[in-house]
């Protein structure tokens, strides 16, 4: 891994709410190109740490660079975007506009943005719903529109916070497929999920726990570490380890 | 209907409001807010309007009945007389100089007494005398204020008539002739107008400005703006240059109406007036999302807009002037925008005054907006 190019490093990352601590001593090296997964129960400090790369949140203590930027990062980066965990989309605006909203605060010229439109909107199937307003839309169209608005300014690095979270399972294998096609052009995705099973499509996956990263490694490599038989059983493994 | 299930819902209710302390003193402390502004507002008369007079009487022998009149004038509470000016005061020209005091908007008015004025009642006799023989005083008026000018006028009529009957036990008319020095021929919408077209404007920016600031923060769209190059101060901007632009289509709409329904009359310039109304709106909507900040909820947010309309509606002159208003509450009168905005408004309307006689209202206003906008800022950067 040493020589490939980090798009994300953080060292000793912290974060703390109050008496809450919420990311604990974070230390992550994501490679570019891959599709690295957050994985973790709710409240485990996945949001936090994807927000505190976002420069969204201040980290209390430690430090992070994303694409070789010192986070936070004056003035964001276009290279980067975010597609947070709950709708965050203009419902009283269509499709459409929502995109093209993120497209001109990216800086996408006007000029590629018709094709680039079509392109995205086209991969999430909602080409033809363009012009419906978001909030007349269903749930799971919601959630499409939602990643088109992260894909929209070709970044290079995608940070998607439970992109998969109550969407049914025929989107989520789109999904998923979709996230392998971005990977193929290039493009790093690092997203975070609850759903254990998901880790085994990622490259790399990050475990965890109470503010923790618990086990880092390949899904090959973390059931061989564990020697269990899936994902879900190495996340306990690796939990009692630590707690011993 | 089941009682059971009825009081199972009013129970969920009340519980809501145990975890929301905000809300229940806001509950509480709102009625005291309003009963308190209400019935101070309602109780105050106008007082200390403040008034020239112009003394030129030059009596008879030892009698000198304006004397008596200023007397009174000076006792009555609802004017507060500035400075008597007289002939042996050295002025070239008195009556021009009282007059000026008004045109400059440093007094409402001016009251005048002629030469002749006592030996006009002197001379007067029920009997043989007409009206026109009477004698007369002359009020220069500033007519921006229905309410002032009625005022004014009710304590120059009650001065006349309580020397008549008190001092001098005679009944016999005295003129009172009205010269307006500015709004001659206005009446109660004249006075209004501004005051409702910058009211408009600020409760439709404020309004609509701290329900879509927390709408943007509880639905996490303003964090995923800011994940974008978008800064701060663009997204501050760009709200209050759309929200500056609503406010003047809608005072554009409620002047055309006042203007062509209601004879409405623009005595100044019309861009000055959409200048003052388009600052007060960028303002209102720059405290509307500080305001949201400070909320969790939209029900805690829609708490600050009684907050700030209240107080507005009741205290900046939009429909009782400022000197009606009690002096405990007066300095909260000079806090609100909404004071200078109809100040600025009403003075170009009404008395048909420029950029070199409002624009300390305008820099208040000016000041207020860019205060608000870049605390909004500062705000959404310690996040």
């Amino acid at each position: 891994m040493e020589s490939m190019t980090m798009v994300v490093r953080t060292e000793d990352l912290r974060k703390e709410y109050g008496d809450i601590v919420a990311v604990r001593g974070l230390c992550l090296d994501i490679p570019s190109g891959c599709i690295y997964g957050l994985i973790g129960p709710n409240g485990s400090g996945k949001t936090t740490a994807i927000k505190v790369l976002m420069g969204l949140v201040r980290a209390t203590s430690g430090t992070a660079e994303v694409l070789g930027r010192k986070v936070p990062v004056k003035g964001k980066d276009a290279r980067v975007s975010y597609m947070p965990q709950e709708l965050a989309l203009y419902t009283d605006l269509t499709v459409h506009e929502n995109v093209q909203l993120f497209a001109e605060l990216n800086g996408l010229e006007p000029s590629s943005f018709e094709g680039r439109e079509k392109e995205v909107l086209e991969v999430v199937g909602l080409w033809e719903r363009r012009d419906d307003l978001v909030g007349q839309l269903s749930g799971g169209m919601q959630h499409r529109a939602s990643l088109a608005c992260a894909m929209i300014n070709r970044p290079e690095l995608m940070f998607l916070d439970e992109p998969t979270v109550g969407v049914d399972p025929e989107l989520r294998a789109g999904f998923w497929e979709h996230f392998h096609s971005l990977k193929a052009q290039g493009m790093t995705v690092v997203l975070t999920t609850h759903y254990m099973d998901e880790a085994s499509r990622c490259d790399l996956v990050g475990m965890m726990h109470r503010g923790r990263l618990i086990a880092e490694g390949t899904p090959d490599q973390l059931l061989k570490d564990s020697g269990s038989g899936n994902l879900e059983d190495a996340f306990l493994v690796f939990i009692r380890r630590c707690q011993e | 209907m089941n009682l059971r299930r009825t009081v199972a819902i009013s129970r969920k209710v009340l519980r809501s409001l145990r975890h929301d302390r905000r809300t229940v003193a806001f509950l509480v402390l709102m009625p005291i807010f309003m009963i308190a502004i209400f019935g101070y507002t309602f109780g105050g008369e106008v007082k200390d309007v403040e008034v020239y007079v112009v003394d030129l009487d030059e009596g008879v022998g030892p009698v000198d009945l304006s004397d008596l009149i200023v007397t009174h004038l000076r006792d009555d509470s609802s004017l507060r007389v500035v400075q008597v000016i007289r002939t042996s005061d050295g002025y070239a020209d008195p009556l021009a100089y009282g007059r000026e005091k008004v045109s400059e908007g440093k007094a409402w008015g001016c009251i005048a007494f002629p030469a002749n004025f006592t030996s006009d009642m002197v001379s007067f006799s029920p009997g043989n005398s007409s009206q026109a023989d009477a004698a007369t005083v002359t009020l220069y008026l500033d007519g921006s204020n229905f309410n002032i000018v009625q005022t004014v006028i009710a304590a120059v009529r009650s001065s006349i008539s309580q020397v008549l009957a008190q001092d001098l036990d005679v009944i016999q008319p005295v003129n009172v002739e009205q010269d307006m020095v500015y709004g001659e021929g206005r009446g109660f919408l004249d006075t209004f107008a501004p005051g409702v077209i910058s009211l408009a404007v600020m409760m439709v920016t404020f309004m609509i400005s701290i329900i879509s600031f927390i709408h943007e923060r509880t639905t996490g769209t303003l964090a995923r703006l800011l994940s974008t190059p978008v800064t701060e101060g663009e997204v501050v901007g760009g709200y209050a240059l759309a929200f500056g632009l609503i406010g003047l289509v809608q005072s554009g709409v409620v002047l055309a109406t006042a203007l062509l329904l209601f004879d409405v009359q623009v005595e100044g310039s019309l861009a000055l007036v959409l200048l003052t109304v388009f600052l007060l709106g960028v303002g209102m909507q720059g405290l509307g999302f500080l305001l949201s900040a400070n909320a969790r909820t939209e029900f805690q947010a829609v708490q600050f807009i009684p907050i700030i309309l209240f107080p507005s509606i009741l205290l900046s002159g939009v429909f009782w002037p400022l000197e009606s208003v009690p002096e405990v509450l007066r300095p909260i009168s000079y806090l609100l925008p909404l004071t200078y905005a109809v100040d600025g408004a009403r003075s170009v309307m009404v008395r048909g005054w420029g950029l070199q006689e409002i624009w300390p209202d305008l820099a208040v206003l000016l000041l207020f907006a860019v205060a608000m906008l870049a605390l909004s800022v500062v705000l959404m950067r310690r996040r």
